[in-house]
Order: structure tokens, then sequence, then C-alpha cells
């Protein structure tokens, strides 16, 4: 005999709209083992809080069922509140009559009914459960931050000032990410490299971070606390223990390759330094471009390195490392907009999408910061088409959210560096950020003219060769527009980096529609995922502009600290257990387990689970065919206790 | 007089009943205009017959029929609109007051008295083939659906006659429909009379479902639209164009003729590739013939431009400069091309009237890709037929 | 009164049981046949679960895990998928409809989709009607 007690919540109307919550008590009052049955308007305030606890004393409870929103929300808040009164925290049991009933109805007859029958099945269960023990295990200390944007670099100076070691990863040969590319930055129009490249310097100098230039995450096992990474040094060609960057290497090379960090507008040389405030200031070797490697003859820079750091025959390298917890800060690339073919990117050499245009405002540019073309004449005219790809159900439907303010910032950067006519064609301008439509205003002031809407179509003109043709409806005037200019400017979307898809398998990530990784909870938990231990910063869980990613990028700092700061941590009990009386010796167990947690005891000739590797999955139980295994929490006699009361009504 | 206008959100659930669903998605970017091709010669505006639609406002009327249903702006709205569903709702609820223009009046009069646009006379819809090609009957495995357009317009009944001589020297098993059957009332759906079009839809089905047809080729790109989308019957339905070059490709027709480096170019009817993803087909057929120098014109494929034919767009009158098939022509000529192919009867009527009027006669020659096939395969058709257009 | 199946459904925590709060949160009502039961992995599941769930009268079984390759646990829905294909041949040879048995991927981002396919097999176990071929009857 057990003693229960069972707490339904009205979530004020959420639940109490579609299901009749004190018939739901009255209901759970007549099932067996229940003493005591309430209903309550927030549950998980202090007052229900409070009066679970009360009762849990009062009534000499045993169990605690809680009738609210889903287990996700709020099991751990009520596991807490059980345990201070007293009760072990795996006595709870939650019925999800939120999420998965009162929000997906509108039948307040179904929603009831509904309700019922799951509570029928988490009595049967709860009289089943048993109380367990957390598990304690050891923390590593360390943090790793994937990507090393200002997302990344800011979470990895915040970690690394608080005296943890952090681990850097960049798949580049330089720190920064796409912030580095920037001139300057909306609203304040402050300059970017002012803000970042400090930071970079400190990364450099910090002894707490070990930076991983040109490395990529190769591997991942463990779990939160205790994560062993295997980081791939891709092969730089150049010994960067011995290199002293003094770049004689870069003057002498011959070979040519295309510049990445100038967005393939200009050429830079095969060995190279991708810009020249990069962190590290040492080059690595473009094998793609480098003479010697496609035609076996060269080796010039060898020649002129007085360090003899060059090593034409340098592999790549793996290095292992621990952490307790890992910070994913990847970015974002641009949508490719070549196949939005009635835009005219890569056709016409007049259209640039806004990336290149950033570096093309660069002082440390391809045309060091002044506007120049393809062709090197400077516009007269100049179109921004707003959301390309972006609020679009053909291509991405999310908005990407930073563009209509950076196209703002163009429009005022070509003014003030060009004498150009320049119009915005935009959709809905979107200026909802700290000192942002101040900014459209001062923009208006510069005669920056206002399209509303869509840029349909770029050709190019049958009377001026070279110029383009911007085709739009201006929707205000309800006018077809055919403006002529001499560049476009493209805004496209802003996706996950492609790699991101990689990192995601690694880590068990999830992702939205989209690719974005998905944070635990949208409020509660934003910065954390459904892996423990994992965070998310920056733009790779949704398009965000700098101010709020380094707001991220801080919160996922704290966050990975909550875990690393102590050395000792709980983690579920919910693992697998070996009854030896009935183990059969067949190891089904120990082949299919994807941690190696079960092995096989020779001696006894019984398996036995490794308690710090089980995961809780339920795997081996399912596989076990002696029933041997018992998998915490989720039993068989537990699962099939609440099959049986769910069928019931 | 008040300039105040007050939302009529009753005509726009109207609207929104008779198909217009997608209107409430619209976020009035402008994609759709930028994108219309009527956009830059008339005072058509597609996003504000939307606006309107949206608010139930008057002066709606203005601008109903300017559109063509060519599906550029389906395919680019970012909303994902069918922006031809709400056209066609539009049309619907607002031509039930006497509202049709008077040019499409005898149109929707012969379809609704004759059961084509053609004013033909019905027992004479295959009085073209002359008893020269079979009925459909179950022993037959294609059934050779013949567009109205070809059955009865002088100039497309050498199309008729071209396409069935073709499908003869096919070795397929094919017959011509009974003369009970009607226009599969693509246009008049478009047009708005949902009524008539249902109508003209299950006397076809039932002629469908009483020969036991399973397999439907048709000539015309708007029946192959129409059976697929429209009919929801339980058939394969594929365009000829489709077909043919798959024979071609099994080397089952072998076109001979050599046109020693005619210049040809293509033009891509809207309902053909737009609306049934077709572009290759006819491009393969013309590959196949001999001699020809191909060359594509600027707007091409996926971004055709319209000939202004769809929608009603054949049966109404438009003002010179107001001509889609006029810029279609020109953009033909400019290529250098002797020979604008096509595949679509309503384009063939369209660009007929183009050539004649802007006097190029003696500059560029049009024909269906079919036509140019036959010839290749070096079959003569009996007798000659007169050279004339319209009715 | 119209037939209203009862359809018990087994999801594993991270991604359908997920999916399906998803589909609370953005509000998407679909029928309320569907009874979830919540496992850490789909790979749980045991046969006998799903034997037993006919048995106690249900109408329809759906299971729901992460897309296979998206797995929480790396591998786990991948055993699930084929023990549950081999399941559902055990099951027709019961004489059962292989209808009232239904395995979907369903990840954390697909509410829609979790919606979707409740709708769906609920429709479907209607079409079937009631199961009777081995529940027990008391």
């Amino acid at each position: 005999m057990s003693r229960i007690g069972v707490f339904v919540c009205h979530c004020g109307l959420n639940i109490a709209k579609t299901v009749r919550v004190s018939e739901l008590a009255e209901f759970a009052a007549t099932l067996p083992d229940v003493v005591v049955a309430k209903d309550y308007k927030f549950m998980c305030s202090t007052p229900g809080q409070e009066m679970i606890q009360h009762d849990i004393k009062q009534y000499n409870l045993d169990r605690v069922i809680v009738t609210a929103c889903s287990p996700l929300m709020h099991e751990k808040t009520f596991r807490k509140v059980i345990e201070n009164a007293g009760l072990n925290q795996y006595l709870l049991t939650i019925v999800n009559i939120r999420e998965q009933v009162s929000w997906v109805t509108t039948d307040i007859e179904e929603g009831t009914a509904k309700s019922k029958a799951l509570l029928n099945g988490a009595v049967y269960r709860a009289r089943l459960l048993a109380p367990l023990t957390s598990r304690v295990i050891d923390v590593n200390p360390d943090v790793m931050v994937i990507g090393a944007g200002i997302a990344g670099i800011q979470a990895a100076l915040e970690l690394a000032n608080t005296g943890k070691k952090v681990y850097l990863v960049e798949k580049n040969s330089t720190i920064g990410g796409h912030m580095a590319q920037f001139d300057k930055t909306f609203p304040t129009l402050d300059c970017s490299a002012c803000i970042l490249t400090p930071k970079m310097d400190n990364v450099l100098q910090h002894k707490n971070i070990t930076m991983l230039t040109y490395c990529e995450v190769s591997g991942v096992k463990g779990y939160v606390g205790n994560f062993d990474i295997t980081i791939k040094q891709k092969a730089r060609y150049v010994d960067h223990s011995k290199c002293n960057a003094c770049l004689a290497c870069t003057e002498k090379c011959p070979g040519k390759g295309v510049s990445e960090w100038d967005e393939a507008l200009v050429k830079r040389k095969s060995i190279y330094i991708p810009f020249p405030q990069a962190v590290p200031q040492k080059p690595i070797i473009d094998r793609e471009s480098c003479t010697f490697f496609k035609k076996g003859k060269c080796r010039l820079c060898e020649k002129v390195c007085e360090q003899k750091a060059i090593d034409f025959e340098q592999q790549d390298t793996f290095i292992d490392v621990k952490v307790g917890a890992i910070i994913v800060a990847t970015g974002f690339d641009l949508m490719d907009t070549k196949p939005l073919v009635q835009y005219g990117y890569g056709k016409y050499p007049g259209v640039y999408n806004s990336l290149e245009v950033e570096r093309l405002f660069n002082s440390a540019g391809p045309t060091s910061g002044k506007v120049t073309m393809r062709d090197g004449k400077e516009p007269q005219s100049i179109a921004i088409l707003h959301c390309i790809g972006s609020r679009d159900k053909n291509h991405h439907e999310h908005c990407s959210r930073v563009c209509c303010m950076y196209s703002l910032k163009f429009a005022h950067l070509f003014k003030e560096k060009t004498s150009a006519d320049v119009y915005q064609l935009y959709i809905d301008m979107r200026a909802a950020g700290k000192g942002y439509e101040e900014f459209y205003n001062r923009l208006s002031e510069e005669n920056v003219k206002f399209i509303r809407g869509k840029g349909a179509r770029v050709t190019e003109s049958t009377e001026e060769p070279g110029r383009l043709i911007v085709e739009a409806e201006d929707t205000i005037t309800s006018k077809f527009m055919k403006i002529p200019v001499d560049m476009v400017v493209l805004s496209p979307a802003i996706v996950p980096r492609a790699e991101s898809k990689d990192i995601g398998r690694l880590l068990n990530l999830s992702t939205d529609k989209q690719g974005f990784f998905m944070e635990r909870h949208p409020k509660l938990a934003p910065l954390s995922t459904m892996s423990e231990g994992i965070f998310i910063a920056g733009v790779c869980q949704g398009p965000k502009d700098i101010p709020d990613t380094v707001a991220q990028a801080l919160g996922a700092a704290a966050e990975a600290l909550t875990i690393v700061v102590n050395d000792k941590m709980e983690l579920e009990a919910t693992t697998a257990m070996v009854n030896p009386a009935s183990c059969c010796g067949c190891q089904n167990c120990v082949r299919v387990c994807p941690y190696g947690a079960p092995g096989f005891n020779y001696e006894k000739r019984v398996s036995e689970i490794n308690e710090a590797l089980c995961k809780g999955c339920g795997l081996c139980a399912s596989v076990c065919p002696s029933s041997a295994i018992i998998a915490r929490h989720f039993t068989n006699e537990q699962v099939l206790a609440e099959m049986e009361g769910l069928m019931e009504f | 007089m008040s300039q105040a206008v007050t939302p009529y959100l009753e005509m726009s659930q109207a609207i929104m009943d008779a198909g217009g669903e997608a209107l409430k998605k619209c976020y009035q970017c402008g994609t759709c205009t930028g994108t219309c091709p009527w956009t830059p010669i008339t005072h058509f505006n597609i996003r504000k017959l939307i606006r309107f639609g949206q608010l139930g406002i008057d002066g709606i009327e203005e601008f109903m029929w300017g559109c063509s249903t060519c599906k550029y702006c389906v395919d680019r709205c970012p909303r994902g609109v069918e922006i031809i569903d709400v056209v066609t709702a539009i049309r619907n609820v607002y031509s039930g007051g006497g509202m049709l223009p008077q040019t499409l009046r005898s149109f929707v009069g012969s379809m609704s008295a004759r059961g084509n646009p053609w004013s033909g006379d019905q027992s004479k819809r295959n009085d073209w083939a002359k008893d020269k090609y079979p009925l459909f009957s179950s022993d037959k495995e294609y059934l050779f659906w013949t567009c109205c357009t070809v059955c009865y317009d002088p100039r497309n009944v050498r199309l008729a006659k071209a396409t069935a001589e073709i499908l003869n020297q096919s070795g397929l098993s094919w017959g011509l429909p009974d003369v009970e059957v009607n226009c599969c009332g693509e246009s008049l759906k478009k047009v708005g009379d949902l009524e008539l079009f249902e109508r003209l839809k299950n006397n076809n089905l039932q002629y469908f479902n009483k020969k036991g047809i399973t397999k439907i080729i048709t000539v015309s790109p708007h029946c192959l639209s129409s059976f697929k989308k429209d009919y929801g019957g339980d058939y394969q339905v594929v365009h000829f164009s489709e077909l043919i070059a798959s024979l071609v490709k099994e080397g089952k027709l072998v076109p001979r003729k050599d046109f020693g480096g005619v210049k040809v170019t293509y033009h891509d009817p809207c309902y053909l590739g737009r609306h049934s993803s077709v572009y290759d087909a006819p491009r393969a057929i013309i590959a196949s013939i001999p001699g020809l120098e191909f060359i594509e014109m600027g707007r091409n494929r996926e971004q055709s431009m319209c000939c202004g034919g769809g929608g009603g767009g054949l049966w109404m009158e438009k003002l010179k400069g107001e001509r889609l098939s006029d810029l279609r022509v020109e953009e033909a000529l400019a290529t250098g091309a002797s020979v604008l192919l096509t595949s679509c009867p309503y384009c063939i009527t369209m660009f007929e009237d183009s050539i004649r009027t802007l006097n190029a006669d003696d500059k560029i020659k049009l024909m269906d890709v079919s036509e140019l096939l036959l010839e290749s395969l070096e079959i003569n058709i009996d007798e000659p037929v007169a050279d004339t257009c319209n009715v | 009164m119209s037939f209203e199946p009862k359809i018990l459904g087994i999801a594993c925590n991270w991604c359908t049981y997920t999916g399906a709060d998803l589909a609370g949160t953005t509000r998407l009502h679909y029928p309320q046949n569907v009874r979830v039961v919540r496992v850490m992995c789909s790979s749980r599941i045991n046969p006998s679960f799903i034997f037993r769930a006919f048995q106690l009268g249900a109408d329809g079984v759906l299971i729901g895990g992460c897309h296979p390759g998206d797995c929480h646990y790396n591998t786990g829905n991948l055993y699930a998928r084929r023990r549950l294909a081999t399941t559902k041949k055990i099951l027709e040879f019961a004489g059962l409809e292989p209808g009232r048995l239904r395995v979907e991927w369903i990840s954390a981002s697909e509410g829609n989709k979790f919606a979707e396919v409740v709708e769906e097999f609920t429709m479907q176990i209607k079409n079937l009607g009631p199961q009777s071929k081995l529940k027990i009857q008391q």
C-alpha cells in the first residue's frame, strides 16, 4: 500500500479552460492508494509548492503526482519540492495535461476524459515507483567552445576570466568570425575591428585559453561533466611552434588562391594569413593553389623561412581533450543566391551579396575601403534589395532579422563614401532594437530613397551596356518601377553554417526546420540543449545581431560555469542494472549498447553494467531475453502498469 | 462625396468561400506585381486585386480581367499564395452580377450552348479528321484528346492533323473522342464560371468513365492542366510532346528531313511549362530534327513570358501596345530565328495575330513543334489546308 | 454514438514527446484518442509492451522516435526500427490488421507532424473499427 497525493494545476486558464480541474481532483480521490487530491490555480507558485510539502507531511504521503504541464517543463522544480519535504525525488510523477491535453483540444469533455485516463495511468505507475539514489560523478573543470566568432570569443574570455581552462576550437586559420569581416556595426557605426581585435588579442594572450585554429571537432564521447573530445588539427604545412610570424614567405609566394576572407573578390597568396590583423599571425599553405603541391616545384617559402618552419610533409593530427561542458557557437552562412536567377547574382558583375559589400567598406578589404566595383568604377546609383530568400516560403520562411539594419548601415556608408543615389527596396522595415528606429530616421534624413516593394528582377540595360535595371513595384504608389543602377546589393537569408549539421550529429543536438540548433526551451532555457552540458550561443541558434549574440555568449558561459564550477555533480539515477540471478549470459546487452556500459563478467558468467557509462536509454532492457536487466524508473512493470491505467478509461 | 471607405468583409469572405482562401496569406510585398508581365504595359495590378479582395473594397472590378493566369507570380510568391485561385474566385464572385466583359459574353455563351468556345457545331467536332482516324474504343490504349481550338479554329486544324498523323505513324493504339464530349473548360474556370465548368467537367468525366479511359494524350497544355489538376479522374494524362519525345528517343519515330541550318527558337507555353513543368520534351524533339540551329530567347523555361492567351485572354480584345504576344514575337525576332516554335494552340492563335499585325510574316514563321516534326518525318498530309485564321 | 478508438502512444523523450509538447505550445488541435506513455528512447520499447497494449484493448498503437540517424542515444532507434518491423509481422501473423501499429519518426521541431500523424492515424483506426482480436475480455 502506498499513500499517494494528487495535485491538479489549473495553470490559470491554460488548463482549466478545457479540462474540468476540480472534477479531475474529485476523480483522483477515488483511485487506489490516493489519500489526498487537490486542485490549485498555479501549482508551481510558492503557495502551490508549500501546499504539496504541507500535505506530504500531514498525510504522510510516499508518492506525489503533479497533474500539470509537461515534465520537460517542471519535473525538476517539483522533484526539488518533494525532496525538500523529505521524499525521494524519484517518487514524483508528472501528468502532462497542458501541452498534451488542454492546449490541443477545444472540447472540455474530451479534455477532461483524456486527463482522467492519463491520471489513472500515472497512479498505477506511481504505486510501483522505487526511490533511487542519484549518482555523483566527478566533473572535469575545463570547457570547450566550438567556433571563434564574436560569440565563441566572448564566451571563452568570460570563462577564462573566472579561472576556467577553455579550449577554443575554430575551423578557420584565424579567430574572429564574420564580425572581423565587417567595417562598421549598426546602429552606432562604431568600428567593428576596434571592438573585436582587442578581444582577439586577449584570447591569444590569455593563459587559460588554448586556441585551436584550423581545427575541427571530429569525435565526441562521454557525457556532461566528462566529455572526451577528439579534435582534428588540419595540416597547415607550417610548423607554428617554429614560425615567428615574419611573413617573409607570404611576400615571396607566387601562388594565387581565392581569398575566402574577402568573399572571393580578390586573390591571395597560397601561403597566407587571411587578413593583416588575423590571430594567430602565422600563415598556412592552401594546398589547392600552392605551386609546389600542384607542380612539384617551387618551395620558395621554404627557402626564405629562416625558422625552417615550412613542412610540406605535415599531416593532419588529432588532439584529445577532456572537458566538463561544451558551448557551441558555430555561426552562420549566407544563403547561396545563385539559384534565384531573377536577381542575376553570379551573372552580372554589378550584383553583390551583403558580405561582399562588407568587405568593400573595410579598410583592410580588397579595395582598402573604397567603394569601387568589380570593373574598378565607383557606382553612381545603388539598389539594396531586402529579404532575398528570407521570409519566403520557397526558400527560408524565417526573417533573418539583421538585414534591415545592415542595409541601412550600407546606405549610410554608401552616402558617406560615394556620391551615389541609394535605393532601399524593402517589404517591412524592422528596426526593433535599441537605437535602431533612430538610425532609420537618420537614414531618411540622409536622403536615401525607400521603395516599399520587394525587388522582383534585375536585368541588364539595353540602352546603357553594363548598367543594371532593378524592377519592382512601389506598393505605395502602385507604380511599376524600373530603376537604373550600377550596383545591386542583395541581402540574402541567413542560414546555419554548412558544417553545423556535422556538429549537431556529433553532439546530438536537435535542429529546427531551418537547421538552427534548438534550445531546450525557448523561454526557460534558451541557451541549453537537450544534451545535458552542451550550450548554444549566437546565430547558430537563430539569426540575431551582435548585442544579442554577445548577451547569449555571456549567458552560455554562465550556464557552462554552473556545471564546471563544482568538482562533483549529480546525474540521473535512471540507469540500468542487471539482476544476476536471472541473467542468462547471452551478452545481447553488451553487443547493443552504444556506450559500452554493459560488460561481461566471465568469472560469474553474467553481465554487469558500469553505471558511470550508462545513459539510461533502456535499450539493453528491451533486448534482454530473460528480463534480467531492469531499466530503473522505466521498468517493465512500471510501463505496463501505466499502460493498463491509460487503457481503463 | 466622402472619400472614406469601409472594409466590406462579407465580400472578402465570399471570395475566400469561392476558392480564394489563399487571399489572407498575402503580405503585400509586391513580388507578384514586379514579376507580372502585364505590369509594365497595362494598368492591371495583381497585388491591388488581392488587396482589394482582402478588404472587400469597391473598385476591384476595374482590374479583375487583366490576369492571364501565367503562374509567374505564383511561383515567386514568398507567402505561397495561390494567386490564380484568388483571381478565379474574384471573377466568380463578381461576374455573377452581369459584370462579364462584352468580349467574354460570346465565349461563355458558346460554351453554355455548344460546349465549345468557337461557336462550332458540336456534331462537327471531328469533321477535321474526315473519318481518317479511329474513334476511341475499348481495344485502344490512348484517348487522343483534341482541344476544341484545334478542332474548330482553321489555323489550328493543321495542328490537329499534324499531331494525329504523327500518332498514326507512331504505332500507338489510340482513338479520338466521340462528338458527345465538350470543352475541357479550363479557360471557362479561369474566367470564373465555376458552375458551368462543373457541368462541362462532369459531362467529360462521364464519357471517360463510360469508355473506361485510362490514358489520355492532350494536344493542348490547357486540357492537360485541367485534367491533371481540376478533374481528379482516375487516369494518366500526358502532353503530346512528352509522349512523342520518348518515342523519338526510343527510335520509333525518326526525323529525316534536314533543314539545312534554319534558325529556330521556342516559346514555352505557360500551361506546359510553369503549370505542368514540361520544358525538356519539346526541346528534345527539336534537338532530334536534323539541320536546325536552336536559339533560346532571353526569357525561357521557368522565366518564359506569357502570350496573353490564358485565363480567357484569348477571347478578350487588347489594345495595341497592351499585347504580350506582340512583345514576345519581337523577342523571337530579336534572336534572328526564322521559325518561332511553340506547343500550344492558344499560343499559336495569339502569335499568328501578332505576326500579322506586326507585318512580320516574311521574317518569321510560326509553327507548332509537332508541325515541324511532321515535316521532318517527311509525311504529307493529304490535301492542303486553308491558311486562314479567325472564325 | 460514433466509435472513439483508444490509441496507445509510446514516445521517446527527446524527439517525439518534445514534438508532441511543441504541438501543444503552438496550439495545434488534434483528436484526443491517443494517450502517450513517455520512455527515454524508442529502443526501450519491448515488443511485449505492444502485445500487452492490444490485450488491454488498445485499438491502435502509435510509436514515435527520433529520425534515424538523429537518435539521442546514437543508434537506439535503429534497433527499434528493426524490432518494430518484426513486431508488425508477428501481429499480422496473429491476425491483427497491420495498420493498427504505426511507427513514426517525429523530431522535436515537428509539432505539426505529430498533430498530423495523430489525426491521420485516429482516422485510420476509426475506419478499421474496434480491435477485438487480441483483447482479453473481462
